[in-house]
């Protein structure tokens, strides 16, 4: 399989040179194969999310290269992350960054409305999408009449809507019940056959004995990597 | 172009969907813009109304010159000066301000064969010697109706604790004056010349003659004018009007810097007003970016919904305007422009509605409100969506 996000000698800080300064990643390099299920594990603050973030162009490194095909999103415009984000990436949130005043269908197009798509065909994409994700008979419910699970359909089918290579998963399990929980591993693998690049963050036992690969964080540093079925781990400092 | 569409779509649909923060919005405008429409309207009517009675008076006003002012003119002269070739008629008049019972009115004598203009008598009769015709609004203050006394001087002749007393003759009313055509009837006294040159105690003579001259003949009348006497002081109808004109724009040259001064003021309130939900609107800027909108279709949805507050504010601004002056007859505001009159007018207050103050008035609320909005936007939008959600 081939490599489509790669990540070389990434730092990231918050505040810099401030009293207040934050070293979210140190020093974090690792690949991404192309149709790959990808997990990231590490406690609480050891920057799972700035990384998860990295990968998915919403966040810059502040040293280090992010290479998407060979592209350095670190080096590209602001515009071009944006077409990145819309084109190759979609990003679901831990808490699922749905926008409270608009109908489920509606959050779901929000991506498609920069790319001139009537309004009638975006609906329609909307629709089959929802309808596919099992919430037809959701899509013209607010986020808050709609469960946990249900919110996270949504902004799933949101990051679909564009047909992105990438999915980037936040906490995935962390928000859902046990039986959304196993609703989404199944929507999950219904994505990687389809062979789309999945990435997430999670302590979920279910994912890691699904994940292809596996990185640990500790302290914004990569602790080590392996497949689940490698017998040993991999230490990587 | 669709895009751009889909982009105003959607900003009306925000504007529609925050309902508390849209409201805010527009009143906080209508609360700003509202009296700025009103006071403008007020002042285009009384601009238009005082050039109007300019237009159907006289074509010249003759006074003597005194020490670069306008003083007293022999009576006398107007029958001279009706005698010049050109000239139709000289009307003597004396104009001035009396105290009647502690209220502000003008007093307008003139011959009483002659009307100067139009003056509707709506009640009684037009006044003879020792009478006098009063405008509705006094005569409404006075508790006057026709047959009634009136006491009229102008000579003070004591002073107890600041408070002058008047010599005064009594009068009959006649008549009462409508009010409703002229704001400057409303508070008017009319009686004859003889009866006014005895209340401002100026026998044989007038504030001014009133010249009507025949088509074509006021350049020709104002020269013999000038040849007949060299100390009369000559106000044509030009210059009355640039007078009147220059006057009111200045008052509302006055207004609208004080108003801009209290706009820049009421800045902060709108920035306020919209920045109302805030957090959620950071947030949504930053689901907007993670989901691949441009900084530039940020930009521009909220330039859309700027525009949509602005006219929507504008346009409610104007009908509450158009409520206050035209309905609640200036209420309050009329007052800034037009003298003497208290809070609630007896006469209806002149107004003019024309579309360049509603596009002032669009302008000055794209103003308000883009720097309310934009740059709050801006500064989220601009940043990274990873930032603007964290």
């Amino acid at each position: 399989m081939s490599v489509i996000l790669f990540c070389d000698g990434v730092y990231k800080t918050y505040n810099p040179s401030r009293p207040n300064e934050v070293r979210a990643l140190i020093d974090v390099s690792l690949e991404i194969e192309q149709g790959s299920f990808t997990l990231l594990r590490g406690p609480s603050g050891s920057g799972k999310t700035t990384l998860l973030g990295i990968l998915g162009a919403l966040d810059r490194p502040s040293r280090g290269r992010v290479l998407l095909d060979d592209r350095d999103l670190a080096r590209c415009s602001g515009d071009a992350l944006a077409t990145v984000r819309r084109r190759r990436i979609g990003f679901v949130f831990q808490n699922f960054n749905l926008l409270p005043r608009l109908p489920a269908w509606e959050n779901v197009s929000i991506p498609l409305i920069p790319t001139g798509m009537a309004e009638q065909d975006r609906r329609k994409k909307a629709l089959s999408l929802l309808e596919k994700l099992g919430l037809g008979d959701r899509t013209h419910h607010a986020p808050e009449e709609l469960s946990g699970g249900e919110q996270q359909r949504v902004a799933i089918a949101r990051a679909l809507i564009n047909g992105p290579d990438v999915i980037i998963l936040d906490e995935p399990t962390s928000n859902i019940d046990a039986e959304a929980s196993s609703l989404l591993m199944q929507i999950l693998a219904d994505l990687q056959r389809e062979g789309k690049t999945i990435i997430a963050s999670s302590h979920d036992e279910d994912l890691f004995h699904r994940a292809d690969r596996i990185f640990e964080l500790r302290r914004g540093a990569l602790a080590f990597s392996r497949a689940p079925s490698a017998a040993l781990s991999r230490p990587l400092c | 172009m669709l895009k751009h569409l889909a982009l105003f779509h959607i900003a009306a649909d925000n504007i529609a969907r925050h309902r508390l923060r849209s409201l805010t919005v527009v009143l906080c405008l209508i609360a700003i813009l509202s009296p700025f429409l009103s006071a403008i309207s007020i002042l285009e009517g009384v601009k238009a109304q005082s050039l109007l009675s300019v237009d159907e008076g006289a074509d010249i006003y003759v006074t003597m010159d005194l020490f670069g002012r306008n003083g007293v003119i022999p009576i006398a002269d107007a029958a001279a000066i009706k005698t010049m070739d050109g000239v139709f008629e000289a009307v003597p008049r004396v104009v001035g301000r009396i105290a009647i019972n502690g209220r502000s009115a003008v007093l307008l004598g003139i011959p009483i064969d002659r009307r100067t203009y139009d003056l509707t008598i709506i009640q009684g009769a037009p006044p003879q010697p020792g009478e006098v015709a009063i405008g509705k609004k006094l005569a409404q203050a006075l508790n006057l109706g026709a047959d009634g006394q009136i006491g009229i001087g102008a000579r003070a002749i004591s002073i107890i604790d600041h408070v002058p007393y008047f010599m005064k003759k009594m009068y009959r009313v006649s008549g009462i004056l409508d009010a409703s055509a002229d704001i400057r009837t409303a508070d008017l006294v009319l009686m004859d010349i003889n009866d006014a040159v005895s209340v401002y105690e100026m026998d044989g003579f007038a504030t001014d003659i009133a010249i009507y001259t025949k088509p074509g003949a006021s350049a020709r009348v104002n020269e013999g004018l000038m040849k007949m006497n060299s100390a009369y002081r000559i106000q044509s109808k030009e210059l009355v009007k640039t007078y009147v004109e220059r006057g009111l724009n200045t008052r509302g040259g006055v207004f609208t810097a004080l108003y801009l001064v209290a706009i820049a003021v009421a800045v902060p309130a709108v920035l306020v007003s919209t920045g109302i939900g805030l957090p959620e609107r950071k947030k949504e800027i930053g689901v907007l970016k993670a989901t691949g909108w441009r900084t530039s279709d940020v930009m521009e949805m909220t330039v859309f919904e700027t525009v949509l507050y602005a006219v929507t504010g504008a346009s409610a601004a104007f009908l509450v305007s158009f409520i206050w002056v035209r309905l609640l007859n200036g209420f309050f505001i009329a007052r800034l422009f037009i003298s003497g009159t208290g809070d609630i007018p007896s006469f209806p207050v002149p107004s003019q509605f024309f579309p360049l103050p509603f596009f002032y008035a669009i302008f000055l609320a794209l103003t308000v409100t883009m720097v309310g909005s934009i740059i709050t936007t801006w500064r989220t939008a601009a940043v990274a969506p990873g930032e603007a959600l964290r």
